[in-house]
């Protein structure tokens, strides 16, 4: 996989450490390098946040280790203020960010593209177009990065981070250097404040002395006769599908192409030798026209009359991920090439008529689906009226309690955002309820938490805690005792920050128990001040796989006893309960159930029993 | 050689990714280069997933070409619709567990489950041969339903179109599943293969 194989280019690139904070499409990287580290010496962890995971990757930098520090793409907007520091500042050891993108928002609020920040900063980018060149330029970007004293941005996209491929390795190198802070370097103390502080113009030396490495490098790659009127620049991922559509299109002889793979600073020279050569150039590229806007700068100086196409006059569509449909009909169009018509146009009418849509949902037994029911129940009570509070969701799986039939969660947008602003709202008497997991406070809730308490905002925090990272794949946070390699540790529990940080109101409770969790949900909402419920129960996912290989007990619906009101359904909507149109009952789908009880509670005629042997 | 190309999908948690894996590993085992490409977002929950699998050629990019695909293995009748209509080749092999997965919209009852027989008529209009069994019955019958997708697997490598050979599948397996877990996943390989064999190819 394309993520395996950079935490793997780390390795061979002698790393002593790996940080980062889980998130699609970039996990992978970290828990590949959870899987490995101790059995390589290296220390791996998941840091509290992505400005964190940076900071203790640059710390190890400062005294001589190479380090990798992986998230995604909006990570990088959170760990954005130490990365500028970085860059003035310079690095000792090897040091590596690796933003993946999401080109199309597959898994994302935004399909915001990376590389301006890195150019923001001068920081080099790479930008890997298979998962053997995401492994070799993770190796080089280490050596790079100790060589001009940059930290240096891998940059991929989804459809590269989720690739697999066979890929060939090299040799795990190990370093072994003796820590040592690099005094003359970064100590004010030593060096001086004079000569650490203001160091722009150093770093613009940096970054024109990787321009010139860059044109000769040989990720980048030119195929051009001279004799081609069109020419195409495929961009890191991006030049697969130019590739594979100019041979589809039988056209290869016909088109010049670059493989660009060293993206900023772009090396000049290298793409004049294209542009001077042919009369029109496409871009292609994910997903703002980076490249496109420097290409257009330097055709002004080397071939003003070249035809520029890509993102930004629409030629391809200004947002969204490539594909063979978009490359193959615009590589056809510039070359006069047929394309066979879409021949099953009708099949997809008919399709798009009888299927849905799927939307997410939570799992089967979701701790989360049995906190909003308890709480819809308890602000329905004690406000009146549903539409009497604003719920402000936060990133993680039970964000999805928007989606019916719970619905009952009105924003999101960004790590530890509900806290936030909620207290804006609060501060004008319109009611606000956080609903936060327990990964999402600990990267950015506390700060948010001990404002609203210092501030007197009376928001109320509901804490869906599932004692998991679960959307991104079960990674650790500081609560859960142990560290992503193993290793025990004491917890720290979300009520004793609360308490700590001046929460008069915390209570805990577990959700299975919906009638407790109504009452707890309560005594929260008619609090004056601040206050808490901490919503505490292992994920559902989590509890099936410690049961293996048991089953989970099997709950039945007693179709003597169903009337068939479907609240079950309608209300809680757990999707292992089933509906029988021909019967008018309900039923349980044994093989998703996984024994949580809370349907057996939310029933009103008593009719979802245990099963017994049966 | 000639890409093979197949097309699985599914719903979040049905292990289609792990199939995914399983097909790259015994690919480089038997020497084949394999490009594979995922599509799943936020999949674990309950949304659609898809794999593109290129065994052999020389393909840049992963995905599949729409109606390229010489197989489509749908672990859910909806979802093999979803995909196999756009990606499968005309006269190309579907394997399509018949076990539905409701989404939330059908649990909610916002939505009625098409009608199975629709959906395969559907598909039925893109190729003619489409082998349809109950899976997740024939893992529960080998002692798990999550073992899905060994029985998916088992009928895929039953339908000899693969580029390598049995043994190479089941060599994979055995060098990848946890050893407490194997004799329950050779059980489900093998009641997957005893499904394609029985062929019950949707009328």
């Amino acid at each position: 996989m394309g993520n395996e194989a950079i935490a793997r280019g780390a390795v061979e690139g002698g790393i002593a450490l790996a940080s980062g904070y889980p998130g699609t499409p970039s996990s992978e990287i970290g828990n590949t390098f959870a899987r490995v580290a101790k059995q390589l010496g290296i220390h791996f962890e998941w840091s509290a946040n992505e400005k964190v995971a940076l900071e203790v990757a640059f710390g190890a930098s400062m005294v001589g280790q190479r380090a990798i520090c992986s998230m995604k793409h909006v990570g990088v907007n959170v760990a954005l203020d130490i990365l500028n520091a970085i860059t003035l500042r310079g690095v000792k050891g090897g040091l590596v960010l690796v933003s993946t993108d999401d080109p199309s928002q597959h898994s994302s609020r935004t399909e915001q593209d990376n590389r301006w920040l890195g150019r923001h900063n001068d920081v080099p980018i790479l930008e890997p177009s298979s998962p053997q060149e995401a492994k070799d330029l993770t190796r080089y970007a280490l050596e790079l990065s100790e060589q001009v004293k940059l930290p240096v941005m891998i940059r991929t996209v989804t459809r590269l981070s989720h690739m697999r491929s066979d890929v060939e390795l090299g040799e795990i190198q190990r370093l072994d250097r003796s820590p040592a802070f690099d005094w003359e370097g970064f100590s004010y103390r030593i060096a001086g404040f004079d000569k650490l502080f203001r160091r722009h113009r150093e770093r613009h030396g940096k970054i024109d002395s990787v321009q010139e490495m860059f044109e000769d490098s040989g990720f980048n790659e030119l195929k051009l006769d001279g004799e081609e009127r069109i020419g195409v620049i495929g961009v890191g991922f991006a030049i697969t599908y130019v590739r594979d559509a100019l041979e589809y299109l039988g056209v290869e002889d016909r088109v010049a192409w670059l493989k660009l793979v060293t993206t900023h600073p772009m090396p000049e020279r290298l793409v004049a030798r294209l542009i001077e050569s042919v009369d029109t150039v496409l871009i292609a590229e994910e997903v703002d026209p980076f490249i496109e806007l420097h290409v257009k700068a330097l055709a002004k100086d080397v071939n003003p009359d070249v035809k520029i196409l890509g993102r930004m006059n629409g030629f391809i569509p200004r947002e969204g991920e490539l594909s063979h449909e978009v490359i193959d009909a615009r590589i056809a169009e510039l070359t006069g090439v047929e394309l066979a018509p879409e021949a099953r146009g009708d099949l997809e009418e008919a399709k798009g008529d009888l299927l849905f849509d799927r939307m997410l949902t939570m799992c089967a037994g979701c701790p989360h689906r049995s906190t909003i029911y308890a709480l819809k129940k308890a602000v329905q009570a004690v406000k009146g009226d549903l539409m009497n509070v604003v719920v402000n969701g936060d990133i993680g799986c039970y964000g999805l309690a928007h989606a019916p039939p719970m619905e009952f969660e009105d924003t999101y947008f960004c790590m530890g955002a509900s806290i936030g602003v909620s207290q804006g709202m609060q501060r004008f008497g319109v009611d606000a309820i956080a609903w936060i997991g327990d990964g999402t406070f600990f990267h950015a809730g506390i700060p948010a938490l001990q404002n609203a308490v210092h501030n007197k905002a009376p928001i109320k925090v509901v804490v869906a805690d599932n004692q998991a990272v679960a959307m991104t794949g079960f990674q650790t946070n500081p609560q859960l005792g142990r560290t992503a390699t193993g290793d025990q540790v004491d917890p720290i529990m979300i009520e004793d920050i609360a308490r700590a940080s001046g929460v008069k109101h915390v209570e805990v409770v577990d959700p299975y128990d919906l009638d407790a969790a109504e009452e707890a949900f309560k005594r929260m909402l008619g609090f004056d001040g601040v206050a808490m419920v901490i919503a505490r129960r292992e994920c559902a996912m989590v509890a099936v796989r410690n049961m293996r290989p048991e089953r989970p007990p099997v709950y039945y619906v007693d179709q003597e006893a169903c009337v068939g009101c479907k609240q079950c359904l309608n209300t809680y909507g757990c999707p292992a309960l089933m509906w029988s149109e021909d019967e008018r009952r309900a039923s349980i789908d044994t093989t998703l159930c996984m024994g949580c009880t809370s349907c057996a509670q939310v029933c009103p005629v008593d009719a979802i029993h245990r099963g017994g042997d049966a | 050689m000639k890409t093979f190309k197949a097309v699985i999908s599914g719903v979040g948690g049905q292990g289609t990714l792990l199939a995914s894996r399983l097909l790259a590993e015994a690919s480089i085992n038997a020497g084949l280069h394999v490009k594979i490409g995922e599509t799943y977002g936020m999949a674990q929950r309950g949304g659609p997933v898809m794999g593109h699998i290129q065994i052999g050629g020389a393909a840049h990019n992963p995905q599949i070409r729409k109606g390229e695909a010489d197989v489509l293995v749908g672990f859910e009748p909806a979802e093999a619709v979803r995909r196999g209509v756009t990606y499968l080749k005309d006269g190309g092999l579907a394997l399509v567990n018949t076990r539905v997965t409701a989404p939330v919209e059908v649990v909610s009852g916002m939505l009625p489950y098409p009608d199975t027989g629709e959906l395969m008529g559907l598909l039925g209009k893109v190729t003619d041969r489409i082998v349809a069994f109950d899976a997740t019955s024939l893992a529960e019958e080998a002692g798990d339903p999550i073992a899905t997708n060994v029985v998916m697997l088992g009928a895929l490598t039953e339908s000899k179109e693969l580029p390598f050979s049995e043994e190479t599948m089941l060599s994979t397996l055995r060098d990848s599943i946890r050893p407490q877990f194997l004799e329950l996943n050779m059980r489900a390989f093998d009641l997957g293969r005893n499904a394609y064999r029985a062929h019950q190819v949707w009328r």
